[in-house]
């Protein structure tokens, strides 16, 4: 009984900060992805081959390669960050880079008739992009947005990596301390698993209440 | 009257096939102008030359006495002078009926949203959308009800000149009726039209000038009692084919 009244308020707090990881970096890289698909649309030569070379980058090394070397390379150019901020640094970077694949292949099935009717109404390529393709495209992003925000949720514990105090590095320590694998890892699989029922839940309500109205069902209604 | 659109020698290519060859054109302020001619002729390139949506490699286009294909020229300014109605409607998929059109009033017309919101009312009403469509996706609505928002959503931006791109070889017979009445409704009123189309009852009922097009350019033009005496061989041979398909559209 003692081992669960210290086990529970202490997963209790790596539950929040499993939390803050994932509230503040599912965000910054969704926000991160639309600017990078974007640029690599719209971006022309320059921006766009930042944008290309930015996801190719973070797509073609491990997630815990990143975290150690923004949390053990930056302080050697005289960077220091916290391990916090390191890992939602990471992780945004990570996701941004994945889902700006999901953006870009968006962007460009939007058809090229939306673009000339914005054009022809006298928009500038600004607020078409903004205006009539983006919000288009996010729509059709969605379902590869929220897969990749629930696998955030799940590579959030490689944040134990660079000693931040999430929900698995709580179970790790406990465990190697009461040699309790089977309950400890058991109840760390339920949590993960609600956790991620639940973001999955949150995803498919928005997506039904945007997907009757969108192109790919107009020849459904009618 | 006024010349609203002057277009000479518009030249496009597409690699190696020429879509319009010298194609030239006037169109005088309140004039309905039908451009009819076979599949491949270039009518659409050439409309969409007008507006610059598509580039010609060649030639001169004047909107309302300013030159559009000039490289100074201030093409989102002039485009705003233009209505463009696709054949594939092209409404906003995201958007309402009323937001199609709202958009375009308030981010590039600078309107207030209620200001916008009255206009798109009522210019949805001109074009017989009744109120119980107003707030549907583009998904919810029939090809007929789609192309007549389009018309809507091009009509609220004020244009000097509305341009139709067939905008009836989506539609079925039923449907295509519909809007074709709307057009001549507006080409009534005064609302100088540009209509590239099939429909030859259509062209013969509202036109004031059919021009003909083919291989790249307008072969010749003239009232629709003109067309029986047309000067050269191409033409004739064109409206021939085509005068079988006279007969009440719009009946």
């Amino acid at each position: 009984m003692g081992f669960w009244l210290e086990f529970i308020p202490s997963l209790f707090m790596g539950l929040l900060t499993t939390f803050e990881l994932v509230a503040i970096s599912a965000p910054l890289g969704v926000t991160l992805g639309v600017a990078l698909g974007t640029a690599r649309v719209y971006g022309g030569k320059v921006l766009g081959s930042i944008a290309r070379a930015f996801s190719a980058l973070f797509r073609g090394f491990p997630l815990i390669v990143t975290l150690f070397l923004v949390f053990f390379g930056l302080p050697e150019l005289g960077i220091y960050l916290s391990p916090i901020i390191s890992a939602i640094l990471s992780f945004s970077l990570c996701s941004g880079a994945y889902i700006s694949e999901y953006v870009r292949g968006a962007i460009l099935s939007v058809d090229e008739g939306q673009s000339l009717a914005a054009e022809s109404i006298g928009m500038s390529k600004l607020q078409e992009v903004l205006y009539i393709v983006l919000p288009q495209a996010i729509r059709r992003a969605i379902l590869g947005i929220s897969n990749e925000i629930v696998y955030m949720i799940q590579y959030s514990s490689l944040a134990f990596a660079i000693g931040v105090q999430e929900m698995y590095s709580v179970a790790r320590t406990y465990n190697s301390l009461y040699f309790k694998s089977f309950e400890i890892f058991s109840l760390l699989a339920v949590i993960y698993l609600a956790i991620t029922a639940l973001v999955t839940l949150i995803f498919r309500k928005l997506r039904k209440r945007i997907e009757p109205y969108s192109d790919s069902k107009a020849e459904f209604i009618e | 009257m006024k010349v609203v659109i002057k277009a000479e020698n518009v030249w496009k290519k597409y690699g190696s096939t020429i879509a319009l060859r010298g194609a030239s054109l006037e169109l005088r302020e309140g004039e309905t102008k039908v451009i009819i001619g076979p599949s491949g002729a270039g009518k659409s390139t050439f409309l969409k030359c007008l507006n610059l949506l598509i580039r010609p490699d060649e030639g001169r286009i004047c909107i309302d006495g300013e030159e559009i294909t000039s490289l100074k020229a201030d093409i989102i300014r002039l485009r705003q002078k233009i209505g463009f109605v696709f054949q594939e409607f092209n409404l906003f998929h995201h958007l309402t009926a009323v937001g199609n059109i709202t958009i375009g009033l308030t981010k590039v017309k600078g309107m207030s949203k209620e200001d916008a919101l009255e206009k798109a009312k009522r210019v949805l009403k001109m074009v017989h959308i009744g109120e119980d469509l107003w707030n549907k996706y583009p998904a919810q609505l029939s090809g007929g009800q789609k192309q007549r928002v389009a018309i809507a959503r091009a009509l609220a931006m004020d244009p000097l000149v509305m341009l139709y791109d067939e905008p009836t070889s989506a539609l079925d017979p039923g449907l295509s009726s519909e809007v074709l009445l709307v057009i001549k409704d507006l080409s009534e009123r005064g609302i100088t039209s540009l209509v590239v189309t099939h429909e030859m009852g259509f062209a013969y009922e509202v036109a004031d000038t059919i021009a003909i097009m083919n291989n790249g350019r307008i072969i010749e033009e003239g009232s629709p009692e003109e067309m029986e005496y047309m000067k050269t061989k191409e033409a004739r041979n064109i409206l021939n084919r085509w005068n079988g398909m006279k007969n009440g559209v719009l009946a």
